[in-house]
């Protein structure tokens, strides 16, 4: 199987905001399979509020619909606030393009592991790890 | 108020902008209506009718002497900016000595899109007012129409949504099965069965009302097609217990891997096997939901060395919906599934935020 592995680097810490749990899988999976931490799943951007304090995190995937409405956004400007950096995962590249000043860019869905894995590789440099 | 509450506001009647150069004309319809409860502006001149327009009168009622070029020319620039679904009544009170063929061909002209009604004076009062009633009700009934148009593009985002999720949803379907696949035969019956399970739940929510579903349905369409010669292999037993769309159709996905499972290598490959899967609601005031599915009566089980799509699907799906892992106990005597999470997390109820409700 086409594995990418984190190599020697030390495995980062995501978070996913979606509220289709068959996509949540998907991803944790190929999170998993890169050697990385999926720290879980939120579905809402009010969910994120509340949960945010006990999670440690060193990057968000986030899609734009989520079960609140439309907040995918207003969670990456949230948590980049906090200097947590973010990609959308979305078919919507064009919303995602407005809110670059708030996260790093896209993934697009549907989802390569390709793609995935090198953008999740860009948490380690804006975290500084 | 400003013009676009006013514009909003449909459970009332609208108001009436009376157009009438005379004071006299305006003061003596203005009483008429009034005394028939119907709101009323008046415009005696060209300057305020832009303002008293855009506050969206219902009907227009002008006099003879109110057609002037300019008004005729601010009716029109009104009528023009209507969205589609307005065509505004228009009373016109036509003079005595007037020749009501011309004036209706040339308003008609210059006034498209307006349902124009011509009264010739004298007129009498019960005549002049069913008359505005009745053309209030058409502007009613306009409203209605916009309202139905707004409704049927809120339905035809929330179905676009719908079907990109549920692509969304087979796409993942097939690529994790695919990667726990070993070969084509084995993919495509795995690939069948997902679908079929998915295809089935939706098809509960659909038929239920409020986009929810209960949790025996739910175990009943999972398990129906494995009751063999009428055993029942395979007991449900639990409160009525409503779940809404997502946690439902998520809840229907693992009970058939756990199903699939259970025939292929548990307790259900085996003739005296049996699953007891079991649901309850804690007593609180913000009560728990826990579910327990418990094999028995199979081949002594072994904890896999690598968890296979169903037993990682059932552990981050469960983890989805619940809000905490669930625990998956490879007990010899049986495989045992329990998870439970706050019942409101999952509940059935009209459906989320920002999205179409039902009526």
């Amino acid at each position: 199987m086409n594995k990418t592995t984190a190599g020697t680097s030390s495995p980062l810490r995501i978070l996913y905001l979606e509220d289709n749990p068959l996509i949540v899988f998907h991803i944790e999976q190929m999170i998993e399979d890169f050697g990385h931490v999926f720290v879980g799943a939120l579905d809402s951007f009010s969910e994120l509020q509340k949960q945010f304090p006990s999670l440690e995190i060193d990057g968000a995937l986030i899609d734009i619909d989520l079960a609140d409405g439309s907040t995918g956004p207003d969670a990456a400007a949230w948590l980049h606030e906090r200097g947590i950096p973010s990609f959308f995962v979305t078919g919507q590249a064009q919303i995602a393009a407005e809110y670059g000043d708030v996260s790093l860019g896209v993934v697009s869905k549907p989802v390569s592991q390709n793609e995935l894995a090198t953008k999740i590789e860009l948490f380690r440099e804006s975290a500084g790890r | 108020m400003n013009v676009s509450d006013q514009r909003y506001e449909s459970s009332a009647l609208d108001h009436v902008l009376i157009l009438a150069p005379y004071r006299k004309d305006a003061d003596y319809l203005g009483r008429l209506l009034r005394d028939h409860d119907i709101g009323v502006r008046v415009g005696t001149q060209a300057d305020d009718l832009d303002e008293l327009l855009a506050a969206s009168p219902g009907v227009l009622v002008a006099t003879h002497e109110a057609l002037t070029p300019g008004i005729i020319a601010a009716v029109a620039g009104h009528l023009q900016a209507q969205p589609s679904w307005s065509e505004i009544p228009i009373v016109v009170l036509l003079d005595r000595a007037s020749r009501p063929e011309q004036v209706r061909a040339e308003l008609g002209r210059v006034w498209p899109r307006a349902r124009l009604l011509f009264y010739q004076r004298p007129v009498t009062t019960v005549e002049l007012a069913s008359g505005v009633q009745s053309a209030l009700l058409a502007r009613l009934r306009q409203r209605d129409v916009r309202d139905h148009i707004a409704k049927e593009i809120e339905l035809r985002r929330e179905l676009n949504h719908r079907v990109k999720n549920i692509l969304a949803s087979v796409t993942s379907i097939f690529e994790m099965t695919r990667r726990g696949a070993t070969s084509m035969d084995a993919f495509a019956e795995d690939f069948r069965g997902r679908l079929g399970a998915l295809d089935k739940v939706h098809s509960a929510v659909f038929r239920s009302e409020g986009d929810s579903t209960s949790i025996s349905e739910i175990a009943q369409l999972t398990f129906d097609p494995y009751l063999l010669h009428g055993e029942d292999r395979i007991v449900a037993h639990g409160p009525p217990v409503v779940l809404s769309r997502e946690p439902g159709t998520t809840l229907a996905l693992c009970l058939h891997e756990l199903a699939t499972n259970a025939i292929k290598y548990g307790a259900l490959s085996q003739p005296k096997g049996q699953v007891r899967f079991n649901w309850t609601l804690s007593d609180d005031d913000e009560p728990d939901l826990a579910i327990v599915w418990q094999e028995q009566g199979g081949p002594v089980v072994e904890e896999p060395t690598r968890a296979g799509y169903g037993t990682r699907y059932i552990r981050s799906a469960l983890a989805s919906i619940f809000g905490t892992k669930p625990l998956i106990v490879f007990d010899k005597a049986g495989l045992r599934c329990e998870a439970s999470g706050p019942f409101s997390r999952v509940a059935g109820q009209p459906l989320t935020h920002g999205r179409v409700k039902p009526e």
